[in-house]
């Protein structure tokens, strides 16, 4: 096959990667006030782990650049904070002195989290129009 | 450089045959050599088609051949991705884009040496013998 866009691979996973952590940012900011969850506790706020992987996992390590390094989510942790307690009693969630364990979620930085994940789209869009702008640019040398 | 000068050599089956053997021996050589003497005085004058890297020499047919079929099997590949996402199978809006992109590239550079290749014909056709 030939490779037109060389050293895209790496950024077409790191978008996808990205996609996946908006994704759970933005479930974050939906179960912001989830006081019963899956597992009938409040929501936990979820985080995405990075990790990079190597395209071709069979073939050794040659030169550098040759082997493009991928990235993708590893796994989605729960974070393990306490749930933050807030006095409603008429609530149907409210223990017997009314206080409402609700999730251990703060918006400001989950928005925070949010423009850095789509920030950081951004950037890998750019490699991808730069790249693809080069390969024009390349292919011009046969015009006249 | 080294691609393009092996373009040249091979655009014309005539000049693939006669050209080097007027340059390297003036009259008492063969009207034609056989590509297995050309292969051993200069290795690596004829390039392999896309994707192979150890065969027999191939002619520039095969070569071309060969483009053409990494373009149209790009496209596949990106229709495939529309229809994929069209169809609200699992793939991402970015990896269709990139696919569309590198067919468009791809049919681009075929484009190209389609035009080269016309280009050094009628260049050819011109010259006065």
């Amino acid at each position: 096959m030939i490779n037109i866009l060389n050293g895209i691979d790496s950024t077409s996973s790191a978008l996808n990667a990205e996609r996946i952590r908006m994704d759970v940012v933005s479930q974050n900011i939906a179960n912001v006030n989830t006081t019963r969850g899956l597992n009938g506790k409040p929501y936990a706020r979820q985080q995405v782990v990075f990790e990079a992987v190597l395209k071709d996992q069979l073939k050794p390590a040659g030169t550098p650049g040759s082997e493009p390094q991928m990235v993708r989510v590893s796994h989605v942790e729960t974070a393990r904070r306490q749930p933050r307690l807030v006095y409603q009693p008429g609530h149907v969630d409210a223990d017997a002195n009314g206080m409402v364990a609700m999730p251990n979620i703060n918006i400001y930085e989950e928005m925070v989290d949010l423009m850095a994940a789509s920030r950081t789209y951004e950037a890998n869009l750019n490699a991808v129009k730069t790249a693809r702008s080069m390969a024009l640019q390349t292919l011009s040398i046969g015009k006249r | 450089m080294n691609s393009l000068s092996a373009l040249r050599t091979l655009a014309y089956p005539a000049l693939r045959t006669e050209a080097p053997v007027q340059t390297l021996s003036e009259s008492a050589a063969p009207k034609s050599i056989p590509f297995t003497e050309l292969e051993k005085l200069s290795p690596g004058i004829l390039p392999n088609p896309i994707g192979v890297t150890n065969t027999t020499p191939a002619g520039f047919d095969r070569l071309v051949t060969g483009l053409v079929n990494e373009v149209s099997a790009k496209q596949a590949i990106s229709s495939e991705a529309v229809n994929g996402l069209l169809s609200g199978q699992n793939v991402s809006l970015h990896q269709t884009m990139i696919a569309m992109e590198e067919a468009s590239i791809s049919f681009q550079l075929m484009v190209e040496v389609r035009n080269k290749l016309l280009e050094s014909y009628q260049e050819l056709m011109r010259m006065q013998i």
